[in-house]
């Protein structure tokens, strides 16, 4: 049975095949925490303060 | 001992430091060269990717002169080199990741609007300056890797007819482009897109009023 890490880490590379689609699993990886990150960086808080936030908090 | 300044009406009648001087201190709006405060929207962290692929550029750059000092083989036959050279490695991994997550966040905000159209395309032709600058690189590594990438590579680069002036099996060719021509023209441009940016401000979010631009919002 062939592990997870040795799909990554074999020189021969492991390839997804999908119709015209062609691509390593490894550069796949790379390309879904890209996506993941994006996405993270759209929801998850910044931390620290919003002062213009708590001066229109404060207005009418 | 005193220095005797001429007047600065006078400086500024065709005196070519004095117009190169108004030039770049007029570049940026005063006080946003290096700006401490930002628009609340900036509060977010898609506003980071720019200066994390600044950041990342900085590291390419310093490993990248390391590995100049010890020459193209060093990584080679030396522990240090290949620990150096993996970090040269990464942090352009880094520098793509973070290029390409600023790039679809830019997108998605529509980052042309409010008069920012050569923020867009300095940064777009920036994108394509740095996949020549790796691509290059790659061919520099001394190894079967930079080999087959370069048997593999000549055939494209000779179907748009430039393999006479740039060629891909030549590594000494690679390896100047790769730390001269190249890495001048990425600092360039870098500069350029961070002027650009700095000028108009950072772009906000579609349903934001945008402060550079009242009109708009």
């Amino acid at each position: 049975m062939v592990s997870a890490l040795s799909i990554v880490t074999d020189p021969a590379g492991h390839y997804v095949h999908w119709g015209v689609i062609l691509i390593s699993v490894t550069n796949l990886m790379v390309i879904v925490a890209m996506v993941i990150l994006f996405v993270l960086a759209l929801v998850v808080p910044f931390p620290g303060t919003r002062h213009v936030d708590d001066q229109e908090r404060r207005e009418p | 001992m005193t220095t005797r300044m001429e007047p600065r009406a006078a400086d500024e009648a065709g005196s070519w430091t004095a117009n190169v001087r108004n030039r770049i201190v007029g570049l940026v709006p005063e006080g946003q060269a290096l700006p401490d405060r930002q628009p609340v929207y900036v509060h977010s962290w898609i506003y980071v990717f720019g200066v994390a692929t600044l950041a990342a550029l900085a590291v390419v750059i310093v490993t990248g002169g390391i590995l100049a000092i010890g020459g193209v083989a060093w990584w080679h036959v030396s522990s240090l080199g290949l620990f150096v050279n993996s970090l040269h490695l990464w942090s352009v991994e880094l520098f793509f990741a973070f290029m390409v997550i600023h790039l679809w966040g830019k997108f998605w905000m529509a980052a042309w609007r409010g008069g920012r159209a050569l923020t867009w395309i300095t940064g777009m032709v920036l994108f394509l300056t740095s996949i020549g600058t790796a691509f290059t690189g790659y061919l520099s590594q001394g190894n079967f890797a930079s080999q087959w990438i370069a048997a593999e590579g000549k055939d494209g680069i000779n179907s748009i007819g430039v393999g006479a002036y740039f060629n891909v099996l030549n590594p000494g060719q690679m390896l100047l482009w790769h730390v001269v021509l190249l890495p001048f023209a990425v600092g360039a441009i870098t500069v350029m897109h961070v002027v650009m940016v700095r000028r108009h401000g950072v772009v906000p979010p579609i349903d934001a009023a945008d402060p550079s631009s009242p009109k708009e919002a």
